[in-house]
């Protein structure tokens, strides 16, 4: 084999490997770093790439998809001295890769430990409750201060997610006890409220009843002094205008009335079906006599035939003189 | 070994070429397919004439490195950012030109501002919080503002 055929073969060979060494091809979410003698110069970006083999070497293959990362479980100490386990997750891009490969070595690592640390901080300077009520706000602290950091890395951290607020479990205990307890109280008040609003409501129900009886004695009483008084008046008022009818004429009209009234009385007496046996006071025998007057009054008014008329009434209904008890009757039963 | 390349003759060469073009399928690098077509090249000229074995694989490197200059030519479309989505992978450089409101006021040259439910630091001229901004640069993790 002479030198030249030797010379064939290495050629091909070398214009094979430097062909490969050359020729990269990144994948779509990748950015590869290029170092010339350790330098950096520049990136490929996805798709084919042409370097200086013997010059350029491929440093770090960065990956510049939306990465996400575990934060790793932490005890935290709150402000109030509750001690809770916590942990969460942490989004981030890169978008410089030359940045993000050399500005920080174990750049996973370093975010995991800026979290940490910045959730120990947040957090601690928080009262328990706020911690498990605020997460919103925790996670928009989180993510403005470990953004801030690790921007001089090239990369970006979307957003941190607290996934977990664990305290112990003899707080947790505590903490349901604590709200049972919140509504007992809670259901007892209402109960307690309900009952004293029904007894109000009940009392007021009373006090408006006995209220209103009373208005409506009040103005019955008003009512009846009123009708007492209307009568009284046009008692009075009769009685003027037959006062008035006296003094204009004749004093046995007074007897008419009285005689009337009487017998309209005994005729009542009379007609009582289980009493027969009348009593009358001695003096009432009197004011029969005054009938004798009415005949005179009749005399005077109708002229005789009236008051022939009204004694031969007299004759047939009217005892002439003092009460004859009526013959006695059987017991209806 | 001798043996081995002075039989290379016409059509092991075109054989060869067929593998690699193969292999460029079954393992993409697209530089097979190139060493491929070298092969086929030395091929067909070794129908035209004969030339010796050492001659042939003078030829196949040179075509080989021949083929890089002119793949680039190709493939210049191809290693530009794709059309459909020239943004994949840059979510930066899909804000610039878009606008926003101030979150944080722009103090000593920045600030923040809220972009589909994250915060992304902007730098640019000091403005009070609330001020509408357009996105001029995106470098890296930090967008370059303009007062809109």
């Amino acid at each position: 084999m002479t030198g030249f055929d030797i010379f064939a073969i290495a050629l091909v060979l070398l214009v094979i490997v430097t062909l490969f060494a050359g020729i990269k091809t990144v994948p779509q979410g990748y950015d590869w770093t290029i170092e010339r003698f350790g330098k950096y110069t520049r990136t490929l970006s996805p798709g084919l790439n042409l370097i200086v083999p013997y010059f350029d070497r491929i440093g770090r293959k960065m990956n510049m998809m939306e990465q996400v990362i575990n934060i790793p479980e932490q005890e935290v100490i709150t402000k109030d001295n509750a001690t809770v386990t916590v942990d969460g997750v942490a989004f981030f891009q890169v978008f410089d890769a030359a940045k993000a490969s050399y500005e920080v070595a174990n750049l996973n690592q370093a975010i995991i430990v800026l979290t940490m640390t910045n959730i120990r901080s947040v957090m601690g300077s928080m009262d328990l409750d706020q911690v498990l009520s605020h997460r919103d706000e925790i996670n928009e602290r989180l993510l403005r201060v470990v953004d801030a950091a690790v921007s001089p890395w090239g990369l970006k951290v979307n957003r941190i997610e607290i996934k977990d607020i664990v305290p112990p479990a003899d707080l947790v205990e505590a903490m349901g006890r604590q709200m049972k307890a919140e509504r007992v109280k809670r259901a007892d008040i209402l109960q307690a409220e309900g009952q004293r609003q029904s007894e109000i409501l009940r009392a007021e129900g009373a006090k408006q009843g006995q209220i209103l009886q009373a208005e409506g004695r009040k103005e019955a009483a008003f009512r009846d002094a009123e009708a007492r008084e209307r009568s009284a008046e046009a008692e009075a008022r009769a009685t003027q205008m037959v006062s008035d009818a006296i003094a204009k004429g004749d004093v046995a009209a007074l007897n008419y009335f009285i005689a009337d009234k009487y017998i309209k009385a005994f005729g009542q007496l009379a007609d009582s079906p289980n009493q027969k046996i009348i009593m009358l006071p001695i003096e009432a025998t009197s004011i029969l006599g005054s009938l004798a007057g009415i005949g005179e009054i009749a005399k005077a008014t109708f002229g005789e035939s009236a008051a022939s008329a009204a004694a031969a009434a007299r004759r047939g209904s009217v005892p002439p003189a003092g009460p004859t008890p009526p013959p006695p009757v059987p017991p209806q039963r | 070994m001798a043996e081995m390349f002075s039989t290379l003759g016409t059509w092991n060469w075109l054989i060869f070429g067929f593998i690699l073009m193969a292999l460029e399928l079954a393992a993409p690098g697209v530089f097979l397919f190139w060493l491929g077509l070298a092969a086929l090249l030395v091929g067909l000229l070794s129908f035209v004439f004969t030339p010796s074995w050492q001659m042939q694989l003078l030829m196949f490197a040179v075509f080989a490195a021949l083929a890089v200059p002119v793949w680039r030519h190709f493939a210049r479309g191809a290693t530009e950012a794709s059309k459909s989505n020239p943004f994949l992978n840059r979510r930066n450089e899909a804000l610039v030109g878009r606008e926003f409101t101030l979150e944080k006021p722009i103090v000593d040259g920045s600030g923040t501002v809220r972009i589909d439910d994250t915060v992304w630091r902007v730098a640019g001229p000091d403005a009070p919080a609330g001020s509408r901004v357009k996105v001029v640069r995106a470098d890296g993790a930090s967008l370059t503002v303009a007062i809109a």
